[in-house]
């Protein structure tokens, strides 16, 4: 089958419809060419065990049930032009660049690290190209930036922040026994963006509601020691933690805590490293026993009830997939994330780019994308999709994202927060059983 | 007295003994061959892994586990020595540099792809010992006593073995050894072999503590590294000394403002020094 050859056949014989011959070559080629993703993870270095290689997952699961169909409305495939930023900001720039300009992708989509999505953006965005955003949460990505090309259905660290303080708040008096005002919160966080976005949401968050902040402070990722920073929470005698790390700070931290006799009621973490709950159990057992983290929810946590019809059941393929692809037992939330927001782009955004405006030029995805309206409860995650428009001071965010608190007991998470959707009374303070409990 | 500054010294001190036993073997290699091991943390990495996979997977004894990663290791070293090192020894610095930073990343992206990036541990729970209110990490203070007795061993087997007379005779003037007989590369390979061991010996305290992942290698080797410019390339003492000052400027400094800062005041110090004393704190 050559389309494209009869179709130009069909146009040469005619030799006539001199108007439609500007749109036809496009429209005809459009038949079977592919549309070319650029798909941009950290596959080696620290971010990749932190969450980055299972949303990469994710996103390629949804990709190969696209184009098991027959691709986008059954006849556009899609061709990955995969790429590895190695964990490294100047590789993700480049390897960013080459997709663009060498590789000619139609839209660049993916990106685990908010220290990559920031100057990736700007980049893209300036030379009018999609950037279609995965899993970096930081709102730095896209706030005040009035980014046309770029857009990001996933949760934004200030929701992160916002969270946690917010559950703190609602469940100081009946679990804490205490009055907000009263409740010490210490903010520690690794010193990238993506931490110190959610650290500075942190702290907005606890400030609007009251709670008393006793410490807050960064540190590098990569630090070899933080038990300098362990003695002064023990000075500081925090009730609930908030923390925002990666995987080796986090382990880090955890282990120096516990040897140090570090004592809280909770530990609230803030994605990335605490979204691998099967990580930190091979690492610390039972030690992390009621932990609380924020991070966009795992789908497969969600009662599919809440969910549009459909949506469960494309929750469990998600699930099977990525079981039978890694050997897992657990899936982490950022499989979700991968899958859900490539899922959107390629179930909503391109079929209606293509079929309302033309094709799936960085215009056409453009506009389809600012007229997606998907109410909450639409995408496998629960939440809705429609995007600020360009002006807004978080233009190209979606305005309907949001995370959830989960707890985790005994390997199982379960959701905390909001209490709409929750699936367990949250345990707090910590249990004398835990090594971090107060004695 | 603020019972938490002396927590926090004490930490520097235990960190201190961590970096010091790693400044020790980049330090002797340097000192006798002349070219710095940039992968050396790497070299470290892999012991760790070796330890990992057959005490955690395997199920081997701890100890043994240890002992084979030591021994494992200096093996390696001898390898680097002979596959890399011997061919360049006489190119210019600059090529051996690159050479042992391209071993570096080798043994990176070979560790990456032979076990992925994941995090692993070997899953240990050490006891606590709490003096009073202070709490001390037992893995930070076995890694402390390690590195002081792998200090004194090295310094016996340097000033009272036949061979290791050779190596400090070496390491003061290599082209008049030659000519007294004494066979360089056999001393360099040896050489070699206790600078491997003792990369092996700091994973094993290492894996105490840390995580084992192909990356490990960036926590520790710049400072490592810095160390032993700071004590002064090769002087094994002046690095020994300047792990503890390092350590204790990045824990007091730590406490008192906060870990960034500590690591600012960590490289002003360096940079300074650098200024006053290039040769190293130690440098006569």
């Amino acid at each position: 089958m050559h389309p494209t050859k009869r179709g130009f056949m069909k146009v040469a014989a005619g030799g006539l419809l001199a108007a439609s011959v500007a749109a036809l070559p496009f429209a005809v080629m459009a038949q079977d060419k592919p549309i070319r993703i650029g798909v941009l993870y950290d596959l080696s270095g620290p971010l990749a065990a932190a969450g980055s290689v299972p949303g990469s997952i994710g996103t390629q699961i949804a990709i190969d049930l696209v184009n098991e169909k027959g691709g986008i409305l059954g006849k556009h495939k899609i061709e990955v032009v995969a790429a590895d930023a190695q964990s490294k900001a100047d590789v993700a720039i480049n390897e960013a660049e080459r997709l663009i300009n060498q590789e000619k992708v139609d839209i660049l989509l993916g990106v685990f690290s908010s220290a990559h999505a920031v100057p990736i953006a700007a980049k893209i965005d300036a030379q009018k190209r999609v950037f279609w955003i995965t899993i970096a949460i930081a709102s730095a990505v896209v706030k005040d930036k009035n980014l046309q090309y770029t857009f990001r259905a996933q949760v934004h660290s200030d929701q992160f922040g916002d969270a946690s303080t917010q559950f703190i708040q609602e469940n100081a008096k009946t679990k804490l026994g205490m009055d907000p005002k009263d409740v010490k919160v210490a903010i520690i966080y690794e010193d990238g963006p993506y931490g110190t976005g959610v650290a500075a949401s942190n702290e907005t968050g606890a400030k609007a509601r009251g709670l008393n902040i006793v410490l807050k402070e960064g540190y590098s990722a990569n630090s070899p020691d933080l038990s300098s920073l362990v003695t002064k929470l023990k000075r500081a005698r925090p009730d609930v933690i908030l923390h925002t790390g990666y995987n080796p700070d986090i382990t880090l931290f955890l282990r120096q805590s516990r040897e140090s006799g570090l004592r809280f009621k909770a530990l609230i973490g803030h994605g990335a490293g605490y979204g691998q709950i099967d990580k930190l159990v091979e690492a610390f057992g039972k030690d992390v026993d009621h932990f609380f983290n924020v991070d966009p929810v795992a789908a497969q946590l969600l009662d599919p009830k809440t969910l549009a019809p459909g949506l469960g059941d494309l929750t469990k393929v998600m699930v099977e997939r990525y079981k039978a692809k890694t050997g897992a037992q657990e899936v982490p939330p950022h499989t979700s994330m991968g899958f859900n927001n490539t899922w959107i782009l390629l179930d909503k955004v391109l079929p209606l780019a293509i079929q309302k405006h033309g094709g799936w030029d960085a215009e056409a995805i453009r506009k389809a994308a600012l007229e997606i309206d998907i109410p909450v409860g639409g995408t496998i995650q629960g939440y809705g999709v429609k995007f600020h428009p360009p002006g807004h001071q978080m233009a190209g965010q979606n305005e309907r994202s949001s995370p959830v608190v989960m707890q985790y007991i005994g390997g199982k998470t379960f959701i905390a927060w909001p209490a709409a959707i929750k699936t367990i009374d949250p345990i707090l303070p910590l249990p004398a059983s835990s090594p971090y409990a107060l004695r | 007295m603020d019972i938490y500054l002396v927590e926090a010294i004490i930490n520097g001190i235990l960190l201190g003994g961590v970096l010091a036993l790693l400044a020790l073997g980049l330090n002797l290699i340097f000192g006798v061959v002349d070219v710095v091991w940039i992968a050396y943390a790497e070299m470290v990495m892999v012991g760790m892994y070796v330890i990992y996979w057959l005490h955690a997977y395997y199920g081997w004894p701890l100890p043994l586990a240890c002992l084979v990663a030591v021994i494992g290791v200096g093996l390696l070293g001898i390898l680097v020595h002979l596959l890399i090192i011997q061919p360049i020894l006489g190119s210019a610095p600059i090529n051996q540099l690159l050479a042992t930073g391209g071993l570096l990343f080798f043994l990176q992206s070979f560790a990456t792809l032979l076990f992925g990036t994941d995090f692993r541990n070997i899953g240990l729970r050490m006891p606590i010992i709490e003096i009073g209110d202070i709490f001390i990490s037992f893995s930070r203070l076995i890694a402390f006593c390690v590195a002081l007795a792998g200090a004194v061993i090295l310094y016996f087997f340097l000033s009272r073995t036949h061979i290791g007379t050779a190596i400090r005779a070496i390491s003061q003037d290599r082209e008049i050894m030659g000519l007294m007989g004494v066979d360089e590369r056999k001393v360099y390979v040896i050489t070699s072999a206790v600078g491997g061991s003792l990369a092996g010996l700091a994973a094993c305290l290492l894996v105490l503590q840390y995580d084992v992942h192909p990356f490990i290698g960036l926590s520790f080797g710049p400072i490592t590294f810095m160390i032993c410019v700071l004590g002064g390339l090769g002087n094994m003492i002046g690095g020994f000394v300047a792990a503890f000052l390092m350590s204790q400027i990045i824990s007091v400094g730590g406490y008192y403002f906060s870990i960034e800062l500590s690591y600012v005041f960590a490289f002003l110090f360096f940079i300074v020094l650098m200024f006053i004393r290039p040769q190293g704190i130690l440098a006569k």
